[in-house]
């Protein structure tokens, strides 16, 4: 394996200082001079039309600035979601939303805005708005709103009653012939939660509108140069005179703020223009659960016909997902679902077909994973029932059927890495795969059973949506190098990882690199962090910018040194002539004389050299990424409770093929945090309404989210199965560590108790009904 | 209700702020003092971000009155350490890679540092039941944990 000097290294993190002395600035923490506070007023019915609405009262509040609603701000139609911003022709971006609309469609949808010299007094203002509101009819379960009772919520479906966009088809094969051909069918359906991203800062945006009709805004986004185009569109604005950058850091995103942060930045600027003073707005955590995306609950069926001898040879999934109010991702998202779901077993006959389904629930979008834990579940959990009915070891017949490099799949770029086998071997081996079967005493009340999972995933989403990066690579004048790339850095280590790249490119120390990021004024256009992209793909650019860049000072160097440039290499900031003994060479002194041999010039002096002759390195890094596939497998134990029902995850092995850790211990962390998350969604963490559409879990304390006190040991192993298309051979891993958790820990759960579960999460009451039941069917 | 002058000790000052006898404590330390370390991911004490010790003990300082803090020691991450003079805790979550988009941090280090200023030795679980009111989305508190028993360990080997 290559030697690096900088990549492959555990660095501490360039942001560790701030954010450990509490110095480290957010949006949240961001304030001008004069600045106000925007508060937002929602709607407390599910779907409802607005007969009148009156603000006179809060305008005349002392302290009030500025109060907006769907009668005085732009009527333009949008997608809070980049996909306005992403979506490649054919297909068309689904745009339904307005800052406010006549109409409000969710509980929680916005109605009003004020901007007042205080939170206080905003909070005041909001209850001096008269409302009188139409109830309508409304409809909070995919299946529902597809009959044909059901309200229509928007009037632009095409495809069938409130179904989202396009229905995603992917065809390959034949199977219903394939399914005629099988020993062995297995069809089931399997019913997902809504859940949440709950990244620790909410949505947030300050707003500044100069007099000359500059617009500034400092946001939580994920993606500030797409969500530039959003703003610019809604307001009218060319993209040239609107910045939109993180202050630097965001706290977390994990999907929820790829465009706009909920509806922060639009509402922000609405009220600056109207105030003509800065306006920050910060939702609540309550508004954070209602009104900003959650994860796609729905349902999703699982057909798999499998050879006698374990071969899969058919394979046909559907799925129908909750896409609530507005359209975020809500094409994408059962895209992907339909895409990974297929990606992982080398199945001749395979078919998907997938929506989502309007719904007057708070709109659906990204989390992390995006549709591939909706997928890998219920996939997952029915692998393991072919296993049992072919009486075959659940890893031989993974390990029998899992994708190969350079098998055809359902993709449109190719296979060319997969680590997958040594995943399920490393995994297996952490976990103790052979004690399966023997974990447990006759009589026992606590059972413990130990399930894998597997799965694949994206590195970005070319070709599925826009994707490209630029980065740019300058040479200072005293030899140390920045770097800007446009992509923000919301807690995954972009900061620390990107700067790692370009410094082993160019051979110096990683501390001679500093990067501007997250700015649309300083940066060149990036789409952004998502879809486990922005090491693979902003990377890519980087690796681009510091070759050019090193091509540019090689050549000057080689001038300067007459020879070659070909026979010139950088490292530790000098650049010397190869296969020469450096010896007494005087650049490492710093005192040359005139005249004299030069053998080696540092990257300082060189640097100076070119600027007295008015030149300056600067490397350009334009990229459209390939794609490649991280794999990866997870084994949980876990102990079941059965006088109480509680599922306790103990450990979760969790090997993951990565490509190349460029900073092991980030990754890890990475895949530690996805673990967790996963164990949440499979055991304790959803949003349910009520009967009129409001949600029960809209804070902390209701949301069962997995604290301190609920980990288990995590195994995080990284494998590196080499990607060519990746910088220095790496894939993705932001979202990875989610996507197999739930079907892992749902095959401990039968395998502990032999009670298989088609819904998430295992709650106790849920667990303890189930075991109540099975009971009772064998007494 | 009218404004009132709170005296307390912050971070090893003596402070004299004007407040408001509705402010909490989190919005006074960041509003008033600018200490922006203070974090607040929920305003209803459910998410530990806004975390400082106030007499010795952790707290969460988004629903504490800060007429509460009237004569009382208060401690902020801000006031525990910095470049040249990190705090054991702010030292082991640098460097064993506990931070990631940093949100949670500075109260998790505060809760973190309550426990340790009572008991240097802490167990796997005393940790646990200690940073289980600080909500950590992105790492898997699993490096988090580590850092704070590697915290312990230097702080009982510096003595």
């Amino acid at each position: 394996m290559k030697n690096y000097n900088v990549v492959g290294q555990s660095v501490r993190r360039l942001d560790a200082a701030e954010k450990a002395t509490g110095t480290a600035v957010f949006s949240s923490d961001f304030t001008l001079p004069g600045m106000l506070y925007g508060k937002v007023l929602r709607s407390p019915y599910a779907h409802a039309r607005i007969v009148s609405i009156d603000t006179t009262e809060a305008e005349k509040l002392p302290g009030v600035k500025a109060v907006v609603t769907y009668k005085n701000t732009p009527r333009e139609i949008f997608n809070t979601s980049a996909t306005m911003t992403f979506t490649v022709p054919a297909l068309k971006p689904v745009l339904d939303q307005y800052i406010f609309d006549s109409v409000v469609r969710y509980v929680g949808d916005e109605v009003a805005a004020v901007a007042a010299v205080s939170e206080k007094l905003a909070e005041e203002a909001l209850k001096l708005i008269k409302v009188e509101y139409e109830e309508l009819p409304a409809v909070f379960d995919p299946l529902e709103a597809m009959k044909p009772e059901a309200p229509d919520i928007h009037a632009n479906c095409k495809e069938g009653k409130n179904i989202i966009g396009e229905i995603i088809k992917i065809p390959m094969g034949d199977v219903e012939k394939g399914f005629k051909e099988c020993d062995l069918v297995i069809e089931k359906r399997f019913k997902l939660p809504i859940v949440k991203q709950v990244q620790m800062e909410t949505q947030a945006a300050v707003a500044q509108v100069e007099v000359n009709g500059k617009i500034t805004v400092w946001s939580t986004t994920q993606t500030p140069h797409p969500t530039r185009m959003i703003l610019a569109k809604i307001f009218g604005v060319p993209n040239s005179k609107i910045r939109v950058l993180n202050p630097p850091y965001v706290g977390g995103g994990f999907g929820v703020r790829i465009g706009l942060s909920a509806k922060a930045e639009p509402i922000a600027v609405a009220l600056a223009m109207q105030a003509g003073k800065p306006v920050r707005v910060i939702y609540s955590r309550e508004e954070d659960f209602m009104a900003s995306d959650t994860r796609h609950g729905g349902y999703v069926t699982v057909k798999l016909g499998a050879k006698k001898d374990g071969t899969f040879h058919a394979l046909d999934l559907k799925a129908a997902l909750n896409g609530g109010a507005y359209c975020s991702f809500s094409t994408e998202t059962p895209g992907v679902l339909g895409a990974m779901g297929l990606a992982v077993y080398r199945i001749p006959n395979q078919s998907y077909y997938g929506h989502s389904v309007y719904t007057n629930v708070t709109p659906a979008g990204a989390m992390r994973g995006f549709g591939n834990p909706q997928a890998m579940f219920p996939i997952e959990s029915v692998v393991d029932m072919m296993a049992e009915e072919l009486g075959m070891d659940p890893l031989e017949l993974r390990l029998k059927n899992i994708m190969r490099a350079g098998d055809p799949w359902c993709l449109p770029y190719p296979c060319q890495s997969t680590g997958l086998a040594e995943c399920i071997e490393r995994g297996a081996k952490s976990i103790g795969w052979e004690r399966r079967g023997s974990l447990n005493q006759p009589g026992a009340k606590k059972l413990r059973g130990i399930g894998v999972g597997v799965g694949t995933h994206v590195s970005n989403s070319w070709p599925f949506c826009v994707d490209y990066d630029n980065a740019i690579v300058t040479v200072q004048q005293d030899g140390s190098i920045h770097l800007a790339s446009g992509v923000p850095d919301i807690g995954t280590g972009t900061s620390t990882a990107l700067p790692q790249l370009a410094a082993e490119v160019l051979g110096v120390g990683l501390e001679e690199v500093s990067l501007t990021f997250g700015d649309t004024l300083s940066t060149p256009f990036d789409i952004g962090s998502h879809a486990s992209r922005t090491l693979y793909a902003a990377g890519t650019a980087v690796v681009a910018a510091a070759e050019d860049a090193k091509r540019q000072i090689l050549e000057y160097a080689a001038d300067f040194l007459k020879v070659s440039p070909e026979r010139l290499e950088i490292k530790d900031s000098l650049i010397y002539i190869t296969g020469r003994e450096l010896g007494e060479d005087c650049a490492g002194t710093g005192v040359c004389k005139t005249g004299e041999e030069r053998i080696s010039v540092t990257l300082q002096e060189l640097a100076y050299h070119a600027h007295l002759r008015n030149k300056q390195f600067i490397g350009v890094g334009r990229i459209v990424p390939e794609n490649a596939p991280p794999w990866h497998a997870h084994f949980a134990e876990v102990e079941v409770d059965t006088e109480t029902g509680q599922v306790k995850v103990i450990r979760v092995a969790a090997a993951h093929d990565v490509g190349k850790a460029i900073n092991p211990v980030i990754v890890e962390g990475q895949i530690e945090g996805g673990v967790l998350q996963g164990v949440g969604y499979a055991v304790s963490e959803e949003i349910v309404h009520d009967a009129k559409g409001r949600p029960l879990h809209n804070s902390l304390h209701k949301y069962l989210l997995p604290t301190a006190e609920d980990i288990p040991e995590i195994d995080a192993i990284i494998v590196e199965a080499s990607d060519p298309s990746g910088p220095f051979g790496a894939k993705g891993v932001g979202e990875t560590g989610l996507v197999p958790t739930a079907g892992a820990i749902a095959n401990a759960v039968y395998n502990a108790t032999g009670v298989r579960f088609y819904e998430i999460p295992m709650t106790e009451e849920k667990v303890f009904r189930a075991l109540s039941a099975a009971k009772n069917s064998t007494c | 209700m009218s404004s009132k002058i709170l005296t307390f000790t912050l971070n090893g000052e003596t402070i004299r702020v004007v407040v408001e006898p509705t402010d909490m404590l989190a919005d006074v330390l960041r509003d008033k003092l600018n200490l922006i370390g203070v974090k607040k991911g929920c305003g209803q004490g459910e998410c530990g971000a806004c975390t400082v010790i106030m007499n010795g003990d952790a707290v969460t300082s988004c629903i504490i009155p800060a007429l509460k803090a009237e004569g009382a020691v208060v401690e902020t991450i801000e006031g525990i350490g910095g470049p040249g003079k990190y705090h054991p805790l702010q030292e082991s979550f640098m460097d064993l890679g506990a931070i990631q988009c940093g949100f949670c941090t500075p109260g998790m280090i505060m809760s973190a540092k309550a426990l340790l200023d009572k008991n240097e030795q802490p167990t796997r679980e005393e940790i646990r039941e200690a940073i289980s009111g600080n909500i950590c989305r992105c790492t898997g508190y699993v490096k988090i944990e580590k850092a704070v028993s590697t915290a312990a360990e230097k702080i009982r080997e510096g003595k």
